[in-house]
């Protein structure tokens, strides 16, 4: 576990590590156990929902995904050593780059696409008009409709600032792809309404808290006297439900 | 021809929740309930590009 956390933490954005309880905890007593473990407070995302079943019958088990999606590695994370964090700078690398395959006049397009430049990569998929180019238009089309869709998530989850700033790059990168466009300013628009003002503050205050307190010892009295605090603060905000979730799974018995 | 056919269904078949995947097999999972942290994550198509490291751990 600390291997992966720290992997994480080492390759930031480019990499994600998701977590999977595989001993039937239920997703509280999980959350909590993880609170008090001190793991908390990173980009690590968390699950009991198990994505796929491994060949290998032990715990901890690690399999690493590439950027197509394909298994590349799978195994006990102890038996890994340093292979893992090469696989992992490798996958990075060849994410920046177009896919294996890709016929040498789309490949500006796609250096275009990863450097973040939507509209620049769909005008040279036009100006190509290839079936080739239609198809990675497309892949440029669906993968922006995705960050759309998360920026949608963080705004009906109450995490303003991660959406806002999601949006304003949005709004850069696809400026002038009408379909994109339309997405996107009808979420910069749900951004805009003053209700948000509410949920931008409590966000803003829960992240400090999280920061202050997930390393150190969060279920500590005074931090869920806090967090108690922030809930009632912020009453009607995802943020406050948030707050509320946290004190009620400090009081949760768990094996950490 | 069958070569095809064999990568759809062993395609199909990771998209069942609990398929057994191994090195070289696709991972497509939507997940059903929301991730811890998921900030706005819902499936593994949502990370394509980058590489996902799965750790599997227990509670006890």
């Amino acid at each position: 576990m600390p291997t992966a956390l720290k992997l994480q933490e080492e390759f930031g954005d480019d990499l994600q590590v998701i977590f999977v309880e595989c001993q039937g905890a239920t997703r509280d007593q999980a959350e909590a156990f993880t609170w008090r473990m001190k793991w908390m407070g990173g980009r690590a995302m968390w699950t009991e929902e198990r994505p796929f079943k491994t060949i290998g019958n032990g715990l901890p088990e690690t399999a690493l995904v590439g950027s197509d999606g394909t298994i590349l590695m799978q195994g006990h994370p102890g038996d890994m050593g340093k292979k893992i964090e090469e696989a992992i700078a490798l996958e990075i690398k060849k994410g920046k780059e177009a896919p294996e395959g890709t016929p040498s006049a789309l490949k500006p397009a796609w250096k275009t696409f990863l450097k973040g430049d939507v509209a620049g990569a769909i005008a040279e998929c036009d100006k190509l008009g290839t079936d080739e180019a239609k198809a990675a238009r497309e892949e440029f089309v669906v993968r922006t409709e995705r960050r759309v869709a998360r920026a949608k998530w963080l705004l009906d989850n109450g995490y303003v600032a991660e959406a806002e700033s999601g949006l304003g790059q949005l709004a850069k990168d696809a400026k002038g792809v009408a379909e994109l466009e339309a997405k996107i300013s009808a979420e910069s628009t749900r951004l805009a309404e003053p209700e948000r003002a509410a949920e931008r503050e409590a966000g803003k205050t829960w992240s400090t808290f999280v920061n202050a307190v997930a390393k150190k010892k969060p279920f500590e009295a005074a931090n869920v006297q806090k967090a108690e605090g922030l809930a009632k603060k912020f009453t009607g905000t995802k943020t406050a439900d948030r707050a509320t979730r946290f004190a009620v799974l400090s009081k949760l018995k768990t094996s950490g | 021809m069958f070569r095809s056919l064999a990568l759809v269904a062993s395609t199909l078949a990771l998209t069942a929740a609990s398929a057994v995947a191994g090195v070289g097999d696709k991972v497509d999972h939507k997940f059903r309930s929301p991730l811890v942290n998921a900030m706005g994550v819902t499936s593994f198509a949502d990370l394509r590009g980058k590489p996902v490291l799965v750790d599997f751990w227990g509670t006890r």
